[in-house]
């Protein structure tokens, strides 16, 4: 019943799929539409800002950019952080370095092809992360983080305290109404991550649970 | 997934009246509630479950080419592609990556395609540390038990017990504090997550168009494992695709709110080859392993609709019988009415040809299914292919031998009626019977029976509308 020789390679694997879907008798698929249905119309700003609390995520501003480190160093101080990384591609410029200058100290986010681990290691105790972000979904309060140069993933996932900028024009009404605006995205990068809220579980009796293994707290500065 | 020569009968009888059978109950209630409220709240909510309907099974019609597709766009990203056309296979090439990259520590974020090939076993004979880092995962690996459902892994277990284990095992105070018990876990995994060799994920879906996987958890195990570890290896049911991203966002969305409520996960993580030129961080490899076992032979069948399945698990939450004696009684890892299709369809009808009995065909599985599967129906044609191998339940079987000769002669039936009725009052107790003698005793071993009417539908007749 589990069919199958011992080795397999690619073109006995497909041609066993294909013989299958030539044996099915299973009506032809429903047509997927070309167009999502249409959707009455909402203040995508005040739902995100809702529904980012509804996930436990902080919202702050819409600030201008120029009130954006302000604002971080205020998190930062609430949540008594000694360290932080940061992307270097972020909508605004001057971060790593206000933030040193309040006194926090920054560790490196660019992973070596040797001494991985070792680099790695600083990550363990990181209280503080500063990306961007791509987009915002108002209908789940989420925000869309793409990686490539300057923007590394550990800075989103390794820390305490994930603060994550947002432009107030990017934010979309949910994640298939901005895939099927941005259909080439996925291909652009090597990882592309929507985050919804701070990391939870429910795993032990269902209770709910914050920081399990990425960062407890999540904050997002809107931007004017 | 090895074979369990106890039935599911004796199984469920051993779980039923325990404390795993409350825990199951209360969290299936609690779950069936959390996605209530989140399901319909969305204006176009059914027409996007119809939209991932026909999304799910316009990628079965042509799962051949999207896989070819999928399998060079993975190599066009950098990521290399393995197809396993079985459980040893696949266990064979991840065994083989681990020891061609010189891995010895290898993190697990949770995937059911490993739970099915029997993965950890294999590997830990070969030597090789592998650290499950989901939380429920986590504790099921120091219990050395097994998942009792597939989205929460630990459902049948209390704080208190989990605090007990991680005291045991851990050598840490013993607490029932779900957020001190959390804490422990997370200390003790992060230093694994980044020291590990390789990570290993599962795929809730790929996407043929850009070659991408996509790994859903709420913890950020999922990305940790993905991202920290020099080596990625994926492991994915061959049915898990879709043709375009816009496609998974759309079966994301829905997949989210019809597992856990929610609108959408806490990391959806869309994984396109390994770390590029220029990327600060991600693993340096990434293997992608597609995995058949069993699942062309579905295809090929009239179960074939059940490969649109998006494991979100409501069925298994609005179960009567799963919330009556959990996910271990099923004795596989796809546990449920989903699981009591897809179990028999990957490993055939032994062992498992009792699995499609354990379901009263009420249809609240296919009422709830966010992709319209139509589970009883396939039920029932398992049944059907089980009854023709020969292979029927001893009650069934004898039961309907004997109802066979009781009702085609007037004078037996006739007695048979009055039997029932008068031996009905003394056995039962409010309005059920228990344990019932004579033909009943099969039927009221597993199930109580409900007291026939004082009254027979022929006497009512003959009483109120004959002429």
């Amino acid at each position: 019943m589990t069919g199958g020789g011992t080795i397999v390679n690619r073109d006995q694997f497909l041609s066993r799929v294909s013989s299958a879907v030539m044996a099915s008798d299973a009506p032809p698929p429903p047509i997927v539409a070309e167009r999502l249905p249409d959707l009455d119309p909402v203040d995508h700003l005040a739902m995100f800002r809702l529904r980012a609390q509804t996930v436990d995520a902080v919202v702050h501003g819409p600030v201008t950019r120029h009130g954006v480190p302000r604002a971080i160093i205020g998190i930062a101080a609430g949540h008594e952080c000694e360290t932080f990384a940061s992307w270097d591609d972020l909508p605004v410029s001057g971060i790593p370095t206000a933030l040193t200058v309040a006194g926090l100290t920054r560790v490196g986010h660019v992973v070596p092809s040797d001494g991985r681990k070792a680099h790695q290691m600083e990550y363990a105790g990181l209280d503080l992360g500063v990306t961007g972000s791509v987009a915002g979904l108002a209908e789940s309060g989420s925000v869309v983080l793409t990686h490539g140069p300057g923007k590394a993933r550990m800075v989103s996932l390794s820390p305490e305290v994930h603060v994550v900028l947002l432009e107030v024009a990017n934010i979309d009404r949910t994640l298939a109404f901005w895939a099927a605006r941005h259909p080439e995205m996925t291909r652009q990068t090597a990882n592309l991550v929507i985050v919804t809220g701070p990391s939870r579980t429910g795993d032990i009796e269902l209770e709910l649970n914050l920081g399990v293994h990425g960062p407890r707290h999540v904050h997002v500065i809107l931007i004017r | 997934m090895s074979v369990q020569p106890v039935t599911f009968l004796s199984r469920a009888e051993r779980i039923l009246g325990t404390d795993e059978a409350a825990a199951v109950d209360r969290g299936m209630r609690l779950m069936t509630a959390m996605r209530e409220a989140a399901v319909d709240e969305f204006p176009i909510a059914k027409e996007l479950r119809d939209r991932t309907r026909a999304i799910r099974l316009h990628a079965l019609a042509h799962l051949d080419r999207l896989i070819a597709k999928f399998a060079d766009q993975v190599a066009e990203a950098g990521g290399r592609v393995h197809f396993a056309g079985d459980a040893d296979e696949a266990n064979r090439i991840v065994a083989e990556i681990l020891e061609d990259t010189g891995s010895e520590l290898v993190v697990k974020a949770k995937s059911m395609v490993s739970e099915e090939i029997e993965l950890n076993a294999h590997l830990e004979a070969s030597g090789v540390e592998v650290v499950e880092t989901d939380l429920g995962e986590f504790i099921i690996q120091l219990a050395g038990d097994t998942p009792s459902h597939i989205i929460a892994p630990v459902l049948h277990m209390t704080k208190e017990s989990i605090g007990a284990l991680f005291a045991e095992k851990l050598g840490v105070e013993e607490t029932a504090d779900p957020v001190r018990l959390n804490q422990i876990a997370r200390d003790h995994l992060r230093e694994i997550f980044l020291r590990a060799d390789a990570g290993i994920s599962g795929v809730n879906l790929a996407v043929a168009e850009s070659g991408s996987i996509v790994v859903v958890t709420n913890e950020g195990n999922g990305r940790l494992t993905t991202t920290a570890p020099r080596v990625h290896i994926a492991l994915m049911g061959m049915e898990r695709i879709v043709s375009r991203w816009e496609d998974a966002a759309v079966v994301l969305e829905v997949l989210a709110r019809s597992a856990t409520g929610q609108r959408l996960s806490v990391y959806t993580n869309v994984i396109t080859g390994p770390r590029r030129p220029g990327d600060p961080d991600g693993p340096d490899e990434l293997h992608v392993v597609i995995l058949d076992n069993g699942r062309s032979d579905i295809l090929a069948g009239d179960t074939a609709e059940i490969l649109a399945c998006i494991r979100c698990g409501a069925c298994l939450n609005v179960c009567p019988v799963f919330r009556t004696v959990g996910g271990h009684a099923y004795g596989t890892v796809y546990s449920g009415p989903m699981g009591s299709i897809v179990t028999p369809g990957l490993q055939g009808m032994e062992p498992w040809w009792e699995l499609p009995y354990a379901s009263t065909l009420c249809g609240a599985c296919e009422e709830v299914c966010p992709v319209g599967i139509q589970i009883p129906s396939m039920l029932l044609k398992l049944r059907e292919r089980a009854a023709s191998e020969g292979r029927l339940p001893g009650w069934l079987e004898k039961g309907m031998s004997r109802y066979a000769r009781t009702a085609e002669d007037a004078g037996r039936w006739a007695r048979a009626k009055r039997w029932a009725s008068a031996l009905s009052a003394p056995l039962s107790s409010r309005g059920w019977i228990r344990r019932a003698p004579g033909p009943a005793r099969g039927w009221t071993q597993h199930r109580d029976l409900p007291r026939p009417a004082k009254e027979s539908f022929g006497d009512w007749w003959r009483d109120n509308r004959e002429p």
